[in-house]
């Protein structure tokens, strides 16, 4: 049985009106057929049904206003599991859609191994959200090919031959195709090392290198609280950063490298301008944009240090993606600038003090927080001197911006003087990269801050 | 932003287009969407005088009777978005966004979004207007409405209708109604504003620029059986 | 018979079609196919033209000029209007040890000569056991407002009759190195070149007389990973057109000119589609019974364990082809055409 609720149509909209029943008790609906018209104060809908079968009760009267995730009817669809939104739609957060032929899953389209804080941001707003029939847990083990959509039961002569060879059992992956039905690009992508996207959510929130790495480790043993201790269980978002991060120090090889940049004339610039660059801005100026602006360039000119492993593949990106890593009560996530590339260092600080106040405040978007295709850290402000960070995975390296501090320096003509240094370093996978190359790139980000007037770019 | 925008048609046909042939259109185009046969696809186009009444409309907003209407060379209809009723006619640059929402819609953003548009493209033109949370979605120059919204989802995952920009709209057809259902405002456009006349051919352009960079999209062009019904259906 | 010499570069009547590059080299596919010619002309001895307005003319659209003053009137024939003769006195040249090449001055005319073609030309060597290589050629295919009389693709007709190798070049270079291969064979072929092509094309072609493009062997025009069309003649150009924009959605198209439509390249093929898995046979004959209608035949029967989707065609409608214009475009598949059927075909 299938429970449909007032769903959620955007995060401000916290109820709806059901305008008119389009299906009555008794009446057979099929999937994605609608079932009543609904208005809410910011736009009106009809609601699709996300199952084949009957409706069976009405629960609600026309014309009245219910919150958003309040059950209005029941569909009988044969599943006869609970009531309740873990019904027997499509287990997978990838099709909610699935028996339309609509747009392919959108969530389906995130990689596999993309940011963990994808995940970890998930969790809190599906919680909030039990409108939508697309929480990930599964119904009880049913048949070998769950109904994913209405084409899912279609396997290509392809599939079934890549399958075979490869000896993958096509009942537990999804189909990112028409419908739901499995594609010879996802059975490759099953098969290579690298798991689907809609498999992924299925599971709990957790990246797919989390499982297999952690089955790597054998378990320390059970130290359960004693006298005097509390226990807690972890968060969800807690366990997806535990989970990636052990899996990024197993899969990846790390090493790090760092660079003294001496950043006299931007601590200056700074001094000297953050007034008046607060006030045409509106945010705050930091060392964090002029330096991923830097890097940036450095990543143009050592794309390979954009780049990440795709089985036996290196994909390389036409673009940059910068993945920010910013600390929040929750922990800690990496909302990604998209497209840094096009901006210049007002457009980066803008991006970033907005990307982490929504950060801060759990209103990123699923998609702002994947697709990094490199990440800068910066501990600097908490005091941090140097770091040695994680890599953000599936990325070849993570920068980390340590701080500021005046330190005696030896300069020209062997004399000795006050400076504003700081230690910029980088660890970075060294099965994609190696020292020179790393230690290149490190140097042309310390020769472009050296160097760089940001004056102007600042605008001020 | 090379890969991160998504291909769009852009369709723009001349004059001025009979509402009921643009919004048949519009709802096949929506359904095409939903079925992912085409891409997502914008209409940016102006009607001849036509008052259209959304689903909160009552009879006592529009002021003044049929008969009047008709012999002032206007329509009246009722169609199936939220809200009041509005006013499209000849200097109203009026956009049509038909996009996909994904998995999880978020209406409100989408209504931002085109507030954004609205907003930025009369920055460009030099005139300061603002989204005002506290009346009404759309967008406004003090107590007055530049910009009405109004926006429908099919099957929760495709957007229909959008947003109206006056440009240098005969705002004394809004004499005719309550305009949105919001007796204490007013409404103007962008000559009234700048005290020149601003033609919907002045503003478009520069509004599809805005709406490509709103909603990450990369315009494309539509193929010819696509456009065809459209152009085919001005009136002058 | 005398042999005059002609200066290159010279225009008009009397030069030779080398000279009618342009000026940096590259050559239309109608002075292709008249290089082939006068080089095979010059190799040999044996071989013979005959067509209608070939000689005192120059041909139809000129493909001949200056043969007849270069080769003289034994060797470049005008014939009356009578196909199956034309076809008649070249099988009959050959059984005596030429090697004619019979022109018709529109493909649309050779079913003047069917009987001919195919009871006579295409079995005479299985009955006797006497070789007979005639080439025939002609101008083909539509879109060029020629209406049902003038824009016919005929080549479904010919591969029925099982004898006969056929055809259908989309580049200069493909058709001039086809032609030579085709004269040199001794098996009959047809050669059939398509007139929209004829002069809205150029390319580099070589100048090396020996330089032959092999029958019967298929060319990938564009690599790609997501979608193949198999395709040839003026098809391959809107294809490669289509190309370029779906690549611009992200859809990686390859794109397989079978230069030779029979017997076809199969290997080439079925190669491809190994790759990416999906097919889109797009040709200019008509959908039923066309040329694609075996190519689709043969991915499904040999290729079936790789494919991801049905293998889809696209033609036009088995229907006289129209004369008014927007007709015409709407007969014929478009660039959007295509477009629009790849991208069914990638979301299948």
């Amino acid at each position: 049985m299938t429970s449909i609720q007032m769903p959620q149509l955007g995060e401000t909209i916290v109820e709806g009106t059901i305008l008119k029943w389009l299906k009555n008790e008794g009446d057979a609906v099929k999937a994605d057929e609608p079932l009543f018209e609904i208005s809410t104060d910011k736009v009106d809908t009809e609601v699709p049904s996300p199952v084949a079968g009957t409706v069976t009760k009405l629960l609600v009267a026309e014309g009245t206003t219910v919150p958003v995730g309040t059950a209005v009817m029941e569909i009988d669809d044969g599943s006869g599991a609970g009531s309740g939104g873990d019904g027997a739609t499509a287990p997978i957060a990838a099709s909610p859609e699935a028996p339309a032929q609509a747009a392919a899953p959108a969530q389906a389209a995130a990689p596999a191994p993309a940011a963990p804080a994808a995940h970890a941001a998930q969790p809190p707003q599906q919680a909030d959200q039990p409108a939508a029939p697309q929480t990930p847990a599964r119904a009880a083990p049913q048949t070998p090919m769950p109904d994913r959509g209405p084409r899912s039961n279609i396997l290509s002569p392809i599939v079934r031959k890549l399958a075979r060879e490869r000896g993958l059992d096509l009942a537990t992956i999804a189909g990112s195709g028409e419908g739901g039905r499995i594609t010879k690009a996802d059975v490759l992508a099953a098969t290579a090392g690298t798991a689907p996207a809609a498999s992924t959510a299925t599971a709990t929130p957790l990246p797919a290198a989390g499982p297999e790495g952690a089955a790597l480790m054998a378990a320390p043993p059970s130290m359960p609280a004693g006298q005097d201790e509390d226990a807690q269980p972890m968060s969800h978002i807690r366990k997806a950063i535990a989970s990636h991060m052990l899996a990024s120090t197993q899969q990846t090889a790390r090493a790090w490298t760092m660079v003294e940049v001496n950043v006299d004339h931007l601590v200056r610039l700074r001094e000297d301008t953050k007034e008046k660059f607060q006030a045409n801005y509106g945010v705050k100026l930091t060392y964090l944009p002029m330096v991923t602006r830097a890097t940036v360039d450095a990543l143009h000119e050592f794309p390979l240090v954009n780049s990440r492993l795709d089985g036996d593949d290196i994909v390389t990106p036409r673009f940059v993606n910068m993945g920010i890593a910013v600390s929040y009560d929750a922990g800690l996530i990496v909302p990604v600038v998209k497209g840094v590339d096009g901006m210049n260092t007002v457009g980066i600080a803008r991006a970033i003090a907005d990307l982490a106040a929504r950060a801060r405040s759990h209103q990123l978007q699923p998609d702002e927080v994947q697709g990094a295709t490199f990440t800068i850290t910066n501990p600097g402000p908490y005091g941090s001197l140097l770091s040695v960070p994680i890599i953000n995975q599936p990325n070849a390296g993570i920068l980390s911006l340590d701080g500021i501090q005046k330190r005696p320096v030896v300069v020209e003509d062997d004399a000795i003087a006050v400076r504003s240094m700081v230690y910029i370093s980088m660890s970075w996978d060294h099965r994609l990269i190696d020292g020179e190359l790393a230690t290149r790139f490190l140097a042309r980000v310390k020769h472009n801050l050296e160097t760089w007037d940001f004056a102007e770019d600042l605008g001020v | 932003m090379i890969g991160s925008r998504s291909p769009a048609w852009l369709l723009t046909p001349p004059g001025l287009i009979d509402y009921d042939i643009a919004n048949e259109a519009m709802h096949t185009l929506a359904r095409r969407r939903l079925a992912d046969e085409i891409p997502d696809t914008v209409i940016v186009l102006q009607h001849p005088p036509v008052f259209t009444a959304g689903r909160r409309a009552t009879e006592d907003e529009l002021l003044w009777d049929e008969a009047t209407v008709t012999a002032r060379g206007g329509a009246v209809r009722r169609i199936d978005r939220g809200g009041s009723f509005t006013f499209h006619g000849p200097g109203q640059l009026v956009v049509y966004p038909i996009l996909g929402l994904g998995s999880r819609p978020d209406a409100a953003a989408h209504l931002r979004r085109l507030e954004e548009v609205a907003i930025r493209s009369c920055a460009d033109m030099g005139v300061t207007v603002a989204r005002r949370a506290d009346v009404q979605t759309g967008v406004w120059s003090g107590e007055d409405k530049i910009c009405a919204i109004g926006v429908r989802l099919l099957r929760t995952r495709v957007t229909l209708h959008g947003m109206a920009l006056n440009c240098n709209t005969d705002l004394a057809w809004f004499d005719g109604i309550v305009a949105c259902g919001l007796p204490d405002h007013g409404v103007t456009s962008l000559s009234r504003l700048l005290g020149r006349d601003v033609g919907v051919e002045e503003v478009a352009p520069i509004a599809i620029d805005h709406l490509a960079d709103a909603f990450d999209l990369r315009w494309s062009p539509a193929p010819e059986e696509i456009s065809r019904p459209l152009a085919g259906a001005a009136v002058a | 018979m005398a042999s005059t010499t002609v200066e290159s570069g010279a225009a008009g009547h009397g030069a030779e079609p080398r000279g009618k590059r342009s000026e940096d080299g590259q050559a239309t596919y109608l002075i292709a196919v008249a290089e082939a010619l006068w080089e095979e002309m010059e190799r040999d001895d044996r071989v013979i033209m005959l067509g209608e307005d070939i000689g005192v003319y120059g041909g139809a659209f000129k493909v001949t000029e200056g043969f007849l003053e270069r080769f003289g009137s034994e060797r470049v024939m005008d014939t009356p209007i009578a196909e199956e003769t034309i076809v008649g006195f070249a099988v009959g040249a050959a059984m005596e040890g030429w090697r004619p090449i019979a022109e018709f001055q529109y493909s649309d005319f050779m079913t003047s000569g069917f009987d001919e073609i195919t009871t006579v030309l295409s079995r005479y060597h299985y009955r006797s056991g006497v070789k007979t290589p005639v080439v025939l050629r002609a101008p083909s295919g539509g879109g060029v407002r020629a209406s049902n009389f003038h824009s016919i693709n005929p080549e479904p007709w010919f591969a029925y009759a099982g004898g006969i190798k056929i055809m259908c070049p989309a580049f200069p270079s493909d058709a001039k190195g086809l032609l030579k291969s085709a004269i040199r064979d001794d098996n009959p072929s047809l050669f059939l070149e398509h007139k929209a092509l004829y002069r809205r094309i150029k390319e580099h072609v070589s100048e090396d007389a020996e330089a032959l493009i092999p029958i019967s062997s298929a060319a990938v025009k564009r690599p790609g990973d997501d979608v193949t069309i198999v395709t040839y003649g003026a098809m391959v150009h809107k294809a490669l057109e289509a190309a370029d924009t779906l690549e611009g959605r992200g859809v990686s198209v390859e794109v397989v000119d079978l230069r030779t439509v029979y017997p076809m390249d199969e290997e080439t093929v079925l190669r491809s589609i190994e790759k990416t898995s999906r097919a889109l046979v797009l040709y200019e004959s008509f959908h039923f019974l066309g040329i694609g209608a075996e190519v689709a035949s043969v991915i499904a029967e040999k290729a079936f364990e790789h494919l991801d989707a049905p293998v889809m065609r696209l033609a036009p409608p088995n229907h006289p082809v129209p004369f008014s214009p927007p007709l015409e475009d709407a007969f014929l598949p478009q660039v959007a055409d295509i477009e629009a059927a790849v991208d069914r075909l990638s979301a299948w």
